[in-house]
Protein backbone atom coordinates (compact mmCIF):
# COMPACT_ATOMS: atom_id res chain seq x y z
CA UNK A 1 0.00 0.00 0.00
CA UNK A 2 1.39 2.99 -1.07
CA UNK A 3 -0.44 6.39 -0.54
CA UNK A 4 0.08 9.80 -2.35
CA UNK A 5 -0.36 13.07 -2.80
CA UNK A 6 0.64 16.84 -3.64
CA UNK A 7 1.66 17.69 -0.33
CA UNK A 8 5.12 17.62 1.13
CA UNK A 9 6.58 14.72 3.22
CA UNK A 10 6.69 17.22 6.06
CA UNK A 11 2.80 17.18 6.10
CA UNK A 12 2.26 14.07 5.91
CA UNK A 13 4.67 13.73 9.04
CA UNK A 14 2.36 16.30 10.88
CA UNK A 15 -0.87 15.40 9.57
CA UNK A 16 -0.15 11.57 10.61
CA UNK A 17 1.04 12.42 14.13
CA UNK A 18 -1.91 15.04 14.51
CA UNK A 19 -4.91 13.30 13.39
CA UNK A 20 -4.16 9.54 11.63
CA UNK A 21 -2.88 7.97 14.48
CA UNK A 22 -5.83 8.77 16.81
CA UNK A 23 -7.88 6.95 14.30
CA UNK A 24 -5.04 4.10 13.58
CA UNK A 25 -3.03 3.00 16.89
CA UNK A 26 1.13 3.00 15.73
CA UNK A 27 0.11 5.38 12.78
CA UNK A 28 -0.20 4.59 9.07
CA UNK A 29 1.74 1.50 8.63
CA UNK A 30 2.50 1.87 4.73
CA UNK A 31 4.80 4.92 3.42
CA UNK A 32 2.69 8.27 2.63
CA UNK A 33 4.47 9.44 -0.85
CA UNK A 34 4.95 13.06 -1.85
CA UNK A 35 4.26 14.22 -5.54
CA UNK A 36 4.34 17.98 -5.40
CA UNK A 37 3.24 19.55 -8.70
CA UNK A 38 1.69 16.04 -9.90
CA UNK A 39 4.15 14.77 -11.81
CA UNK A 40 3.28 10.90 -11.09
CA UNK A 41 -0.86 11.84 -10.55
CA UNK A 42 -0.66 13.09 -14.41
CA UNK A 43 1.03 10.13 -15.50
CA UNK A 44 -1.57 7.96 -13.99
CA UNK A 45 -4.29 10.23 -15.09
CA UNK A 46 -5.72 11.25 -12.06
CA UNK A 47 -4.09 14.48 -11.36
CA UNK A 48 -6.76 17.53 -11.75
CA UNK A 49 -5.29 20.81 -13.42
CA UNK A 50 -8.29 22.85 -12.30
CA UNK A 51 -7.45 22.42 -8.31
CA UNK A 52 -3.87 21.82 -8.96
CA UNK A 53 -4.34 18.00 -6.17
CA UNK A 54 -5.30 14.24 -7.09
CA UNK A 55 -8.62 12.17 -8.16
CA UNK A 56 -9.44 9.68 -5.38
CA UNK A 57 -7.53 7.20 -7.76
CA UNK A 58 -6.99 3.40 -6.47
CA UNK A 59 -4.81 1.18 -8.46
CA UNK A 60 -4.16 -2.59 -8.39
CA UNK A 61 -0.94 -3.67 -9.72
CA UNK A 62 0.51 -7.26 -9.32
CA UNK A 63 4.18 -8.92 -8.78
CA UNK A 64 4.78 -8.65 -12.20
CA UNK A 65 4.33 -4.36 -12.07
CA UNK A 66 0.90 -5.09 -14.36
CA UNK A 67 -2.14 -2.34 -13.51
CA UNK A 68 -4.95 -5.08 -12.95
CA UNK A 69 -7.79 -2.69 -11.88
CA UNK A 70 -7.99 0.49 -11.55
CA UNK A 71 -10.88 3.15 -9.99
CA UNK A 72 -10.99 6.72 -9.84
CA UNK A 73 -13.58 9.06 -7.69
CA UNK A 74 -13.82 13.15 -8.08
CA UNK A 75 -13.26 14.33 -4.53
CA UNK A 76 -16.86 14.11 -2.79
CA UNK A 77 -17.13 10.22 -2.34
CA UNK A 78 -14.86 8.37 -0.80
CA UNK A 79 -13.79 4.87 -1.35
CA UNK A 80 -14.66 1.06 -0.04
CA UNK A 81 -11.42 -0.25 1.81
CA UNK A 82 -13.75 -3.54 2.06
CA UNK A 83 -14.11 -3.40 -1.64
CA UNK A 84 -10.23 -2.99 -2.65
CA UNK A 85 -9.63 -5.61 -0.47
CA UNK A 86 -12.25 -8.06 -2.23
CA UNK A 87 -10.70 -7.70 -5.54
CA UNK A 88 -7.10 -8.24 -4.27
CA UNK A 89 -8.42 -11.48 -2.91
CA UNK A 90 -10.08 -12.18 -6.29
CA UNK A 91 -6.77 -11.33 -8.47
CA UNK A 92 -4.79 -13.44 -6.20
CA UNK A 93 -7.01 -16.54 -6.25
CA UNK A 94 -6.89 -16.38 -10.19
CA UNK A 95 -3.15 -15.90 -10.08
CA UNK A 96 -2.26 -18.78 -7.76
CA UNK A 97 -4.62 -20.68 -9.87
CA UNK A 98 -2.65 -20.01 -12.68
CA UNK A 99 -5.90 -18.24 -14.55
CA UNK A 100 -7.54 -22.07 -14.58
CA UNK A 101 -10.04 -20.24 -11.78
CA UNK A 102 -12.42 -16.97 -12.57
CA UNK A 103 -14.05 -15.07 -10.00
CA UNK A 104 -17.70 -13.40 -10.99
CA UNK A 105 -19.77 -10.89 -9.73
CA UNK A 106 -20.07 -9.83 -6.19
CA UNK A 107 -17.52 -12.88 -5.44
CA UNK A 108 -16.63 -12.68 -2.00
CA UNK A 109 -13.81 -14.73 -0.36
CA UNK A 110 -15.06 -18.82 0.43
CA UNK A 111 -17.62 -18.13 -2.61
CA UNK A 112 -17.38 -20.65 -4.90
CA UNK A 113 -15.08 -19.67 -8.13
CA UNK A 114 -15.71 -20.20 -11.84
CA UNK A 115 -13.44 -22.91 -14.06
CA UNK A 116 -13.95 -22.07 -17.78
CA UNK A 117 -14.66 -24.62 -19.83
CA UNK A 118 -17.13 -25.83 -22.48
CA UNK A 119 -19.55 -27.19 -20.38
CA UNK A 120 -19.94 -24.16 -18.23
CA UNK A 121 -21.54 -22.15 -21.58
CA UNK A 122 -25.12 -21.77 -20.99
CA UNK A 123 -24.93 -23.19 -17.17
CA UNK A 124 -23.34 -20.27 -15.25
CA UNK A 125 -27.22 -19.96 -13.58
CA UNK A 126 -26.61 -23.62 -12.26
CA UNK A 127 -22.98 -22.48 -11.07
CA UNK A 128 -23.42 -18.96 -9.48
CA UNK A 129 -26.46 -18.23 -7.19
CA UNK A 130 -24.91 -15.30 -5.43
CA UNK A 131 -27.45 -14.22 -2.72
CA UNK A 132 -28.30 -10.81 -2.44
CA UNK A 133 -27.20 -9.37 1.27
CA UNK A 134 -29.22 -5.58 -0.25
CA UNK A 135 -32.20 -4.50 0.34
CA UNK B 1 -1.15 6.04 -20.98
CA UNK B 2 -2.84 3.88 -18.14
CA UNK B 3 -4.49 0.61 -19.14
CA UNK B 4 -5.57 -2.31 -16.98
CA UNK B 5 -3.57 -5.13 -18.28
CA UNK B 6 -0.78 -3.32 -19.02
CA UNK B 7 2.41 -2.32 -16.57
CA UNK B 8 2.38 0.71 -14.20
CA UNK B 9 4.11 3.21 -14.76
CA UNK B 10 7.51 3.53 -12.80
CA UNK B 11 7.91 6.60 -10.51
CA UNK B 12 10.82 7.53 -7.31
CA UNK B 13 8.88 9.58 -4.79
CA UNK B 14 10.04 11.34 -1.19
CA UNK B 15 7.64 9.43 1.51
CA UNK B 16 6.83 9.76 4.92
CA UNK B 17 7.36 6.49 6.35
CA UNK B 18 6.82 5.41 10.20
CA UNK B 19 8.97 8.07 12.08
CA UNK B 20 11.03 8.43 8.73
CA UNK B 21 11.60 10.66 5.92
CA UNK B 22 12.10 8.22 2.65
CA UNK B 23 13.11 7.27 -0.76
CA UNK B 24 10.04 4.88 -2.29
CA UNK B 25 10.69 3.41 -6.11
CA UNK B 26 7.84 1.15 -7.55
CA UNK B 27 9.89 -0.72 -9.49
CA UNK B 28 11.56 -2.32 -5.75
CA UNK B 29 8.03 -3.97 -5.23
CA UNK B 30 8.04 -6.48 -7.93
CA UNK B 31 6.98 -10.00 -6.87
CA UNK B 32 4.25 -7.89 -3.76
CA UNK B 33 1.02 -6.86 -4.89
CA UNK B 34 0.72 -3.41 -4.80
CA UNK B 35 -2.25 -0.74 -3.85
CA UNK B 36 -1.83 2.83 -5.15
CA UNK B 37 -3.91 4.97 -3.52
CA UNK B 38 -4.20 8.87 -4.53
CA UNK B 39 -6.19 11.52 -3.03
CA UNK B 40 -6.53 15.18 -2.97
CA UNK B 41 -4.86 16.43 0.05
CA UNK B 42 -3.56 15.83 3.55
CA UNK B 43 -6.44 16.55 6.27
CA UNK B 44 -9.12 15.36 4.13
CA UNK B 45 -10.75 12.41 4.28
CA UNK B 46 -9.38 10.05 1.77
Amino acid sequence: MLSLSVDSVYVHKVWNESELSKMVPGGVPFPMLSDPGGAIGREYNVYNEDTAVDLRGTFIIDPDGVIQGYQVLTSVVGRSTDEIIRQIHAFQIVRESKEKEFTPADWKPGMTVLKPAVELVGRVWEMWKPVRTRE
Amino acid sequence: MIKAGKPAPDFAAPAYYQGRFTHVELSRYREQWVVLYFYGGDYTFV
